[in-house]
């Protein structure tokens, strides 16, 4: 399957089946790397709070048992918590490139139109997209957002969760009801969109500052 | 334009590789604001009398030895952030740069052995 587009003054036909392949890589390896990020992170974390031998060990970070089944800070809970990190790690990666590719095929009318189509196959160094980084990110923390307060809405224990409604400290109008969840769901979209234009900015600024 | 071109172009936007240096000074710099917007919300917002601010951000300290939800801490959490967002951003594009590498040296690995079986 081709796609014609735009690139300067010529068309650029995209092959279609070549570009879903490589994003179908991309999209495995990334959850790869997230996954061992992700599982690897609550490990640590988890025997961190395990060995500071504080009077109450996890007093928090045991929360995280109403979210992930089978979960508490203790040696069994740290391998069960590196399941579920490595799970969620994944589908997030999953989702987060899935949006983040729609970026690649602008990406390479852009690369057709300019001078650089001679470079080496491997030499070639990423330029982040921020419209579609902060699309991707935004979209996954405030579905993250709106799952995880609806959880306690559905639980029954919105009324207990004192710890998720500090959120409205940083997010005005959150609660945890299933109102609240969206307006939070919308603002932390707004922010991490703007912190993912920042970010791409930066980097894009060093990568062209070390001439890469 | 040749469809070798496009096809090139293809593989090098999705399999370009991330500057780790770029990204460990973007996330660092990001996860810098971003600890030291949280904790200066809180002091700017303050709490009622007879309750301490940020109790439970303060909680970060288990993790970050030093920092607490105070001006100063702010500046420390600040550094923390900076420290531990450049390193995970270094290693984050370390990792992604090697399963590329690794990925790409199985194709062409498994190419060659395939050529020369059938040869």
């Amino acid at each position: 399957m081709n796609d014609t587009r735009q690139a300067g003054n010529s068309q650029v036909e995209l092959n279609h089946d070549l570009l879903r392949a490589a994003v179908k890589v991309n999209t495995w390896l990334l959850a790869a790397v997230f996954a061992c990020v992700g599982g690897l992170s609550l490990f640590m974390m988890t025997y961190i709070s395990l060995y500071r031998g504080l009077p109450d060990p996890g007093q928090f970070l045991n929360l995280l048992g109403v979210f992930l089944p089978g979960y508490s800070v203790s040696h069994l809970g740290a391998w069960i918590g590196m399941f579920w990190g490595a799970l969620i790690g994944a589908i997030m990666a999953i989702i987060f490139y899935r949006i983040y590719a729609r970026s690649i095929a602008s990406q390479v009318s852009e690369f057709m139109a300019s001078d650089r189509p001679d470079r080496d196959l491997l030499g070639t160094t990423l330029r982040m997209d921020g419209n579609y980084l902060g699309l991707a990110l935004g979209t996954i923390f405030a579905l993250g957002l709106l799952s995880t307060t609806n959880w306690l809405v559905l639980r029954g224990t919105a009324h207990e969760s004192r710890h998720a409604a500090l959120l409205s400290e940083y997010l005005p109008g959150y609660s945890v009801s299933v109102t609240g969840s969206l307006i939070g769901a919308v603002e932390v979209f707004a922010c991490l969109y703007l912190l993912c234009l920042l970010f791409s900015g930066i980097y894009n600024r060093t990568v062209v500052l070390r001439g890469r | 334009m040749d469809k070798s071109g496009t096809d090139k172009a293809i593989l090098m936007a999705a399999f370009a590789r991330i500057d780790p240096v770029a990204l460990a000074l973007a996330l660092g710099s990001l996860c810098a604001l971003v600890l030291f917007a949280m904790t200066a919300i809180l002091l700017i917002k303050g709490s009622p009398p007879g309750i301490e601010t940020g109790d439970h951000l303060s909680l970060l300290g288990i993790y970050l030895p030093g920092y607490a939800v105070n001006w100063p801490g702010a500046c420390l959490g600040a550094v923390y952030g900076g420290i531990l967002g450049a390193i995970g951003g270094f290693v984050l594009a370390l990792f992604w740069n090697l399963t590329h590498y690794l990925y790409i040296t199985a194709i062409v690995v498994r190419a060659a052995w395939w050529r020369m079986m059938a040869e």
